[in-house]
Parts: C-alpha cells; sequence; structure tokens
C-alpha cells in the first residue's frame, strides 16, 4: 500500500470517527432521558460562539483564558528556574544534595493539588496562592528530571574536557548543562501541564475569575453547557501549550534530534 | 580497592551525617518561627509540635470532620483503587488494541486525542452530574485520570515492537495471537508498568481534588474541611498522609514490576 494511500485512509477514518462522536453526542441528547441533564453539540457550541462576545461573570472567555495563562505562566517560569538551579545544584554537588534531598523527598510526594488549602490559609485568596500552586505543580517535576539529568552526566565527557584544559566553568556551561537539556525539557512538559492542571485546581476551590472559575460556575448554576465549553477551551489550550513546549525543545535541543 | 570502599563509606557517613542536621535544621526553624517567636498565629501555622499532637489526636478523634485519620485513608483509598484498577483494566487492553490492529488505531486514536488534553480535573462537575456525589462520581474521575497514561503508555510500548522480531517468530510458524501474547506484549511490559506508575501518580492526585470538592469522607475533604475551620495543624497531618500513602502506592507497585518485568527496565 502506497503511503498517500495509507494518510487518505487515516483522514477518512478519523473524519468518520469524529462526526460518529458528535453524531452519538447529539443522538442521545436529542431522545434519551439524558437531554434532561446533558446539552447537546449545538447548545455548547452556540453558547461557545456567544461566550467569545458576552462576558461571564467579569470577562468574556477570553479575558478569563488570560488569567489563567498568566497565573500558569508566572508560576511555572519562576517555579522552573528555581527548579533547575535545585536539581542542578543537587546532581552537581555532595553538599548540597545532602542538604536538599532529603527535605526535598518529604514534600515531593505531596501533590499540588493537596497544598491548596494551606496555600489559600497562608497567603488568602488574592493572586499569590495560584502562582504559588502553580510553581509547586512545575517545581518537583523540573527539579527531579534536572537532578537526574545532572547525576547521569556521562563522566568520560567530563574527563575529556578537564583533561583538555576546560576550567570549572566550562565544564559546569559547556558540558554539564548542554548534557541535561532535553532532560530538562522532559521535565518541564510534564510541569506544564501539571501547572495547567493545578491552575484550574486553584481556580475551583478559591477564585472569582479564570477557566477554573468558569466550568465551577457552569457546575453551581446547572448551565452544564458552560461547563463543556470550559472543558473544550482548557483543552484545547492545554493541547496548544504542550504543541508550543514540543516545538521550542526541537529547537533548543537540536542536538539530541540528531542521533534519530 | 578496600581502601577505596572504605573511603566511601566514609563519605556516605559523613553526608548521612549532613542529610541529618538538615533536617533538625529545617524543622528548628520552623519550631522557632512558630512556637518562639510566633511570626504566624497558630491556625495558620503551627509549629511541628502541634501537628505532631494533633497526628496523634487524629488517630483516634474523629472531631471535627467525622472520622479518624484511618477512616480517611481508608475511605480514599477506597475511591482511589477502584478508579484505577477500572482504568489499567480498560486502559491498557484497550492502548494495546490500539497499537495491535490497524482499524482500532485509524477509528479510536482521533477520539482518544480529542478527550486527551481535557484535565482530568474539569471532568468532575460532568462526573457529578451523570453519577452523584457518591463512590461513583470520584471513581469515575479517577478512572479518566488513569484511563489516559495506561492507554498512551500500552499504545507506544507496543508499537515499539520491532518489525525483526515479528518476522522471526512468523518465519518459525507463529500465529498472530502467539506474536502478540510472546512477542509484543513482553516488548510493552516496560511501558505498560510506566504507565501503571504515571496512572497512580495523576489517580491519586486526582483523587484530592475530587475529594476536595464533593465529598463527605476522605483525606481531600479533610483538608479542604479543616482550611474552613481553621486548623492548619490538621491540614498538614492530612498532606503529609497524602503524600506518605502516595509513596507507599508507588512502592507497591515498584514491587510488582520487579516481579512481573523480566529481564529489568534499564539493561
Amino acid at each position: 500500500m502506497s503511503k498517500k494511500k495509507g494518510d487518505r485512509e487515516a483522514v477518512m477514518y478519523a473524519i468518520l470517527a469524529i462526526a460518529s462522536f458528535f453524531v452519538f453526542w447529539w443522538f442521545i441528547t436529542t431522545f434519551t432521558a439524558a437531554k434532561q441533564t446533558t446539552p447537546g453539540p449545538i447548545e455548547v457550541i452556540q453558547l461557545l460562539i456567544k461566550s467569545l462576545f458576552e462576558p461571564i461573570g467579569n470577562y468574556t472567555i477570553f479575558g478569563h483564558l488570560m488569567v489563567s495563562l498568566r497565573r500558569v505562566a508566572v508560576g511555572f517560569s519562576v517555579a522552573t528556574i528555581l527548579g533547575i538551579i535545585f536539581g542542578i545544584a543537587m546532581g552537581t554537588s555532595d553538599w548540597a544534595r545532602a542538604i536538599i534531598k532529603p527535605i526535598f523527598e518529604l514534600l515531593r510526594p505531596i501533590p499540588p493539588i493537596a497544598w491548596i488549602p494551606i496555600v489559600i490559609l497562608f497567603f488568602g485568596i488574592g493572586e499569590l496562592p495560584k502562582y504559588v500552586i502553580t510553581g509547586i505543580g512545575a517545581f518537583t517535576n523540573v527539579t527531579l528530571n534536572a537532578y537526574t539529568a545532572a547525576e547521569n552526566v556521562d563522566p568520560e565527557l567530563i574527563g575529556a574536557a578537564k583533561m583538555l584544559g576546560t576550567d570549572e566553568k566550562g565544564i559546569f556551561f559547556r558540558v554539564i548543562l548542554p548534557s541535561c537539556t532535553p532532560q530538562i525539557f522532559a521535565g518541564m512538559q510534564v510541569a506544564l501541564s501539571t501547572s495547567w492542571m493545578a491552575v484550574l485546581a486553584a481556580e475551583m476551590v478559591g477564585a472569582q475569575e479564570g477557566c477554573g472559575w468558569l466550568i465551577l460556575r457552569g457546575n453551581d448554576t446547572l448551565n452544564i453547557a458552560l461547563v463543556m465549553v470550559g472543558m473544550i477551551v482548557v483543552g484545547v489550550v492545554g493541547f496548544l501549550l504542550a504543541t508550543i513546549m514540543r516545538m521550542a525543545e526541537r529547537r533548543f535541543c537540536l542536538w539530541n534530534r540528531m542521533g534519530d | 580497592m578496600n581502601e577505596y570502599m572504605q573511603m566511601k563509606r566514609k563519605k556516605a557517613i559523613k553526608f548521612g551525617i549532613v542529610s541529618a542536621i538538615s533536617l533538625i535544621v529545617f524543622f528548628s526553624i520552623w519550631y522557632i518561627c512558630t512556637a518562639v517567636l510566633e511570626l504566624k498565629p497558630d491556625y495558620i501555622l503551627p509549629s511541628p509540635v502541634q501537628v505532631l499532637e494533633a497526628f496523634i489526636e487524629k488517630l483516634s478523634k474523629k472531631a471535627p470532620d467525622g472520622a479518624t485519620l484511618f477512616g480517611h485513608i481508608g475511605a480514599s483509598l477506597q475511591v482511589a483503587l477502584s478508579g484505577y484498577l477500572l482504568g489499567a483494566i480498560i486502559g491498557v487492553p484497550l492502548g494495546v488494541a490500539m497499537a495491535w490492529f490497524r482499524k482500532v488505531d485509524l477509528f479510536v486514536t482521533p477520539l482518544f486525542d480529542l478527550i486527551r488534553p481535557v484535565p482530568t480535573i474539569a471532568w468532575i462537575p460532568l462526573m457529578i452530574l451523570w453519577f452523584g456525589i457518591g463512590l461513583g462520581a470520584k471513581a469515575a474521575i479517577i478512572f479518566v485520570s488513569a484511563f489516559v497514561p495506561c492507554v498512551i503508555n500500552s499504545y507506544s510500548g507496543i508499537k515499539q515492537t520491532k518489525q525483526v522480531h515479528l518476522w522471526v517468530a512468523q518465519t518459525f510458524g507463529a500465529s498472530k495471537r502467539d506474536m502478540l501474547f510472546t512477542v509484543a506484549l513482553p516488548t510493552a511490559m516496560p511501558l505498560i508498568f510506566t504507565g501503571l506508575r504515571i496512572s497512580l501518580g495523576t489517580a491519586w492526585m486526582t483523587l484530592c481534588a475530587a475529594e476536595m470538592l464533593a465529598s463527605n469522607k476522605g483525606l481531600g475533604y479533610m483538608i479542604q474541611l479543616n482550611r474552613t475551620l481553621g486548623r492548619a495543624d490538621l491540614i498538614i497531618v492530612g498532606m503529609l498522609t497524602i503524600g506518605f500513602v502516595g509513596t507507599l502506592l508507588t512502592g507497591i507497585l515498584n514491587i510488582l514490576e520487579k516481579r512481573f518485568v523480566k529481564g529489568g527496565r534499564r539493561g
């Protein structure tokens, strides 16, 4: 079978699958008892288009999205920088590992969502607690990946650099850091989706705006179409974020792909 | 060699002591900030001693959140494990089928890609609508969270199978079924277990969210209720318990992995 023909078949099946999904959804929400609770696809799409222009709460759907994205951006970037510093420190220095690791291992298994109550008690319900929660979501993943990457740098590479007269600083910036980058990026990918999930949870528990609030608001006012609109938006943006991260990885870790 | 070993041992002891000091310093700073300097009131940041007291008390006392610590752990485990097992039992075979049968792959993968990017937490209101606020809804949410990584990892595990291995099996007269069970599945096993481990982590995290939003028992409920009551000591007990039970579950899974995956994960 030629490749082109296989591709065409794949597209056909994909269209068939997605079409049957929507038909099934439409069918059970029109003809069965489910219509009392669950809105159909047409209703949801209408609301989605409407909410692009009409505000829900204080913002339109675009505004809520921006609020959530800002929270993720701040928390994620601060946590990533801290995570890389802590992770590489633990991976390269025995002292740093001995000091940081026990505390890190004590706190690491606590999922970011479990931090929400104490963070709210501590910082109130303003913007700061959301940054902290999204940050915690990102921090553990990045730290862990930076740590294992830095610990597993090929000693032969370091030896070779030393033999060729590279100083400590050169070894760090030109050997250790580049060889950690791919794994740090892998950690950042997971971290970004965890942050995105954590911000939803944080907004569901205590906020007046953002995508999580939107979903919870739909729930509280029994507006299930709004819940679904929120899910769609959150899903699309989550997908876009993952794609952007993958593209960034391809750009910054070119040498990592050359072997493939 | 002996000298080298001795040096290594000395180093391990030295840094072990540093680690212990580090933990002691951590707890003393916490203690000094709270009990001595009283930087924050008790209801926001209690001292480690208060947390320990709260833990011991919580082992037997039901107030103020309606269950002992073990009661909450039991409730959480019941929900988490039922959702998780369901997710694994459905997710792994589905992933395998998607990778092994071309038609299934072509039809199911687009559907799967359609729902996959939606974070599990966003499903909570819908699941509550469909299943009520009992065990069903929470198990369904955890099912979704466990299901997705299971499918992804089993799928890429099977796809990893080397074509040459399949050809060899075919040459020796293996049927399609033999090829799946004796070649593809053992190849996929390590990745399937990775999927099981990832989904255990996400399931446990999602559980907290589900219990915080709709529940009347469980560890997530415990920390959420105690926030409204201003009992930070119990929140910290709850958080540490969540972390500890999560670690314990992962440990059990690692033991299972060692027993069932032949050849080890890395060489």
